[in-house]
Order: structure tokens, then sequence, then C-alpha cells
């Protein structure tokens, strides 16, 4: 009988047991977090959900009962279909053209002709646009950057430029058509990679293609993209207002420009 | 005692109300002959669902949708290159792995161990060239799918918020693919190799501040040798592949979570 007194009993009672009363947290209280972060966070979330709950209670879209495109059958077997001609077009060309594989590394012969990997064209062709490092008077026609140098720093500004691009161009137009100025900056930049590629081979080009020498390669390079975009901008823009009328009427209804 | 047979749907009463010809009647009357014994009325719609399952319309594509077909950029295609990068980077680590256990980057030796080992893997080992042409080739399609991806991003505004994250992680992995193609270029250990070598030894040289530093970094030295191979030997096969696959699988992971752009 000594033991009933002081132990739990399984009817939920006994000395350590105190009944739930209204000091007792609830969970939903105990949930709410009273302090600190947590209490931030919670509130934070609490504010996002009751937000969404109103946006969709006010709403008057109609949501559809498919949003998407059915993963099975239709998107798994377009997938599949395009992997596996894409992987069987790589074992064709391997199949068909094996690669290139030149004499041994000879640290004494320099090869007449050094061109990396085709990617890598527009890296290397950076590398050769000493002749616009600009010669300062000051410096008695000294280069303030050595030819390496500046070729670092044309790499290291495109590369910067791709970093920070979408950080520059905001705002929620999608196509081209749109922002004409922008179209026409990809385009340059396009006709850049290319033109650059190009130079960083001006030796090759120079002696199968009769018409161009190096001089002129070089000065292509750098002009042919200027022309490029502003073709671009200008096709661009003389296209945009019929365009635009369609896009007013279809799109722009959902979706009003910023 | 029997029991009647009775017509649930009363087709004879449904019959007389109808106001048919003496044709029409004979050909119902049969018609109903035959259906209250084979059940025709079941086969028939099995017919219809059939025919409308077999006529199923394909949801319109988002082009369609969007009335973007003639619209180069939004070609599908061009939405299947983040895919075809992924493909081409498995079959380059797949074949890669496999052209691993046959390479040593070992610049020693008259011809050097890489270059005869190279050597070996292309006129001697069982399919050795033809593995080493698929490694090849699929290095050369990853780069290429990973920039012709980069201008479709580009050219549909799909990098726009809230996607700068993914734009900036796959500038990233551009840059890597493009330093995975360097350092691959390098291991054969024949001219180009080591010439090519030369030249990323002498951007390293230029750099400000840090540049002799970064050439014993990369290449182990001031000139193209042994150590230069086993520093790019180690890049390739064990810091890259596990930095590119992380980042992959963030991308992805990421596009996973925002959905594909939707094209306007």
């Amino acid at each position: 009988m000594t033991d009933d007194t002081d132990q739990t009993r399984t009817d939920g009672s006994g000395p350590n047991i105190v009944p739930p009363d209204d000091e007792t947290p609830t969970w939903h209280e105990r949930k709410e977090r009273s302090e600190g972060l947590s209490r931030v966070t919670y509130e934070y979330f609490e504010r996002g959900r009751l937000e969404d709950q109103r946006l969709r209670q006010d709403s008057d879209y109609i949501e559809r009962d498919v949003l998407g495109f059915p993963t099975w059958p239709h998107e798994t077997i377009r997938n599949l279909s395009i992997a596996s001609f894409f992987v069987g077009i790589i074992i064709a060309l391997s199949a068909t053209l094996p690669p290139h594989f030149g004499d041994e590394a000879d640290p004494s012969v320099t090869p007449e002709i050094i061109v990396p990997d085709w990617y890598l064209y527009p890296a290397f062709g950076l590398l050769q646009l000493d002749p616009i490092n600009p010669e300062l008077a000051l410096l008695g026609g000294e280069k303030l950057m050595s030819d390496e140098l500046y070729g670092i720093a044309a790499t290291t500004v495109v590369i910067g430029v791709l970093f920070i691009y979408p950080f520059v161009n905001k705002g929620s137009a999608r196509r081209p058509i749109e922002e004409p100025f922008w179209a026409a900056v990809g385009m340059g930049g396009l006709m850049f990679g290319f033109t650059i590629s190009v130079l960083s081979i001006d030796q090759i080009v120079a002696d199968r293609m009769p018409g161009l020498t190096a001089p002129l390669i070089f000065d292509l390079t750098l002009l042919l993209p200027l022309v490029t975009a502003f073709i671009t901008y200008a096709v661009l823009k003389a296209m945009q207002e019929g365009y635009m009328y369609e896009l007013n009427r279809r799109y722009y209804r959902l979706r009003p420009p910023r | 005692m029997s029991v009647k047979p009775q017509d649930e749907f009363d087709r004879k009463a449904w019959l007389q109300e109808q106001d048919l010809t003496h044709l029409e009647t004979i050909y119902l009357k049969i018609l109903i002959y035959f259906d209250t014994r084979f059940r025709l009325v079941d086969y028939l719609e099995m017919m219809e669902s059939l025919y409308y399952k077999a006529n199923l319309q394909m949801p319109k594509s988002h082009t369609e949708q969007y009335n973007l077909d003639n619209k180069f950029w939004y070609w599908y295609p061009l939405y299947s290159l983040g895919l075809l990068t992924l493909l081409a980077y498995i079959v380059a680590a797949v074949s890669g792995a496999l052209l691993g256990l046959y390479y040593a980057p070992s610049a020693e030796g008259d011809p050097s161990t890489a270059y005869s080992q190279m050597i070996f893997i292309m006129d001697e080992l069982d399919f050795g060239l033809m593995l080493r042409s698929i490694h090849r080739w699929a290095a050369q399609f990853m780069v290429a799918a990973v920039f012709l991806h980069m201008l479709r991003v580009y050219f549909t505004g799909a990098y726009k918020e809230p996607r700068e994250l993914n734009w900036v992680i796959g500038v990233i992995l551009l840059i890597l693919t493009i330093a995975f193609g360097y350092t691959g270029y390098l291991l054969p250990w024949n001219q180009l190799s080591m010439w090519a070598g030369q030249i990323g030894l002498e951007m390293a040289l230029a750099s400000p501040l840090i540049g002799e530093w970064l050439a014993q970094l990369m290449f182990g030295g001031f000139e193209v040798g042994q150590p230069a191979l086993m520093r790019m030997y180690i890049v390739h096969v064990f810091l890259f592949p596990f930095i590119v696959t992380g980042l992959i699988i963030v991308h992805i992971g990421i596009v996973w979570m925002q959905g594909i752009a939707e094209p306007h």
C-alpha cells in the first residue's frame, strides 16, 4: 500500500504528475517559440504562410488540374529519345573520327603552330590583343602592363561581365525583341567570341584564305562585333512595333512589364 | 412457375413511342435482338473509348502554348542542352575512368611513360582507340553543349530574377568545364600538350602579385615538366570531378526547385 502513494500510477495520478490546467502551454503555444531568433523565424514563416493563403483566397485565377506537361510518358520519352540520339552521335563520331595524336613532347623544339583545343581559342585570342595595349607617353612609350597581363585583364573583364550580367540587366522582359539593346549586346558578344577565336589562329586562317591578312583579321575582330550589334539593334527596333502589338494582346495582360 | 424474362429498359415500349419508318423499325428490332443477347452496347463503349485513347491529343508543348513556333530560341531541342551537357559529362566520366586504368602520368623516360601509355592504349589495347575517341568526343560535346546552353539561357532571358544565382553557378561551371578540358589536353604529353602547358604557365606567371605562387601551385615550378603533368593529372581525375559533380548537382537542384523559366 505504501507503493501506491509514492509511485506514478497507471491511471495518470501520482505524486509527480501535475494535471494540465490553464497555465500549461498547449502544443501550439510551444510551437510559437516565445523568444529569440526562433520566434522571429516562426513569425516570418507564419506571415508568409498566411500571405500565401490570403493570395490564394483572393485570387480569381482558376487552377487547372494539370499545371504542366506530363512527365510520363510525354516528357520522359522525349528526353530518352533525345538522350539516346545524342549518345549515339558521340559514339558514331568516335568510331568514324578518332582524335589526332601528335609527336612526343620535346622542350627543345618549338612547333610551328601552337594551338590549344578549340574551346580555348577565345581565351587564347584575348592574349593576342597586345596591339591595342595602350602605350603611355608618360612612361616614354612603355606599356603599363605586359602583353600577357593585358590578356589576363581582358579575360577577367569578359568573365566578370558574365558574372555580373544578371544583376545589371534586370526586369521581367524575356524576349530579345523586348530589349533590342541587350539582344544586340548578346549578338555582339557572340560575334566577338567567334572573331577572337579566329584571331587566335590568324596565322592558319591567313594561310588558308589568301584574301585575309593578319592585320585585316585583327581589325575585323574588333569591327565585326560592333557591326553585328548595330544590325541586331536596328533590325529588332524596326520589328518591335508590330511585334509588340501581338505581345501586348496575348501576354502582357498576364504579365505586365516592369 | 417460370420466371418471365423482363426487359428492364422496356425497349418495346420505347420502340412504339418512336415515329419510325418501316425500314427503321426492322433495323432497330434486329439490333435489339442482338443487343439483348450479346450486349452490343458494351462493345460500342469499348470501341468508343479505344477511339479516343488512340486519338489522344498530345498536350501542347510550351512553344505552342505561347505561340512561339518558328521562334528559333524557343525550339525545344535548345531546352535540352543542359541535359545533353550532363549526358556528355557522364559518358566522359565512364570512359575516363576506364582510360585511367591504363594511363600513367609520368614524363620520365624516352619516350615518356605517359606518351607510351597513350600509344599502348591506342595501338594495342582492345577498344582502346575507341575508348579514347569516345572520351575526347564526349568532352568536345560537353563544352559545346555548355556554351550553347548558355546562349539559349541568355537569349530567352532565363537568367533573370529569381534565377541569377544559378546563372552565376553556370558561369563557374563553364569555366570549370574549359579548365577540365585544358587539364585533359595536357595529359597525352605530346608536343601540343606541352606547349599549351607552356602558354598556361606564362599566363600564370604574368598574373600580378600572385604570379609566381600561382605558377608553383598549378605547374609545380617555372617550367612544364613532370610536376606539371602530375598536377594536371590530379586536378583532372580527382579535384575537378568532385567539384564539377557537386556544382552540377546544385545547379540542377536549383532548376528543380525553381522550375524551368517559362518561355514567353
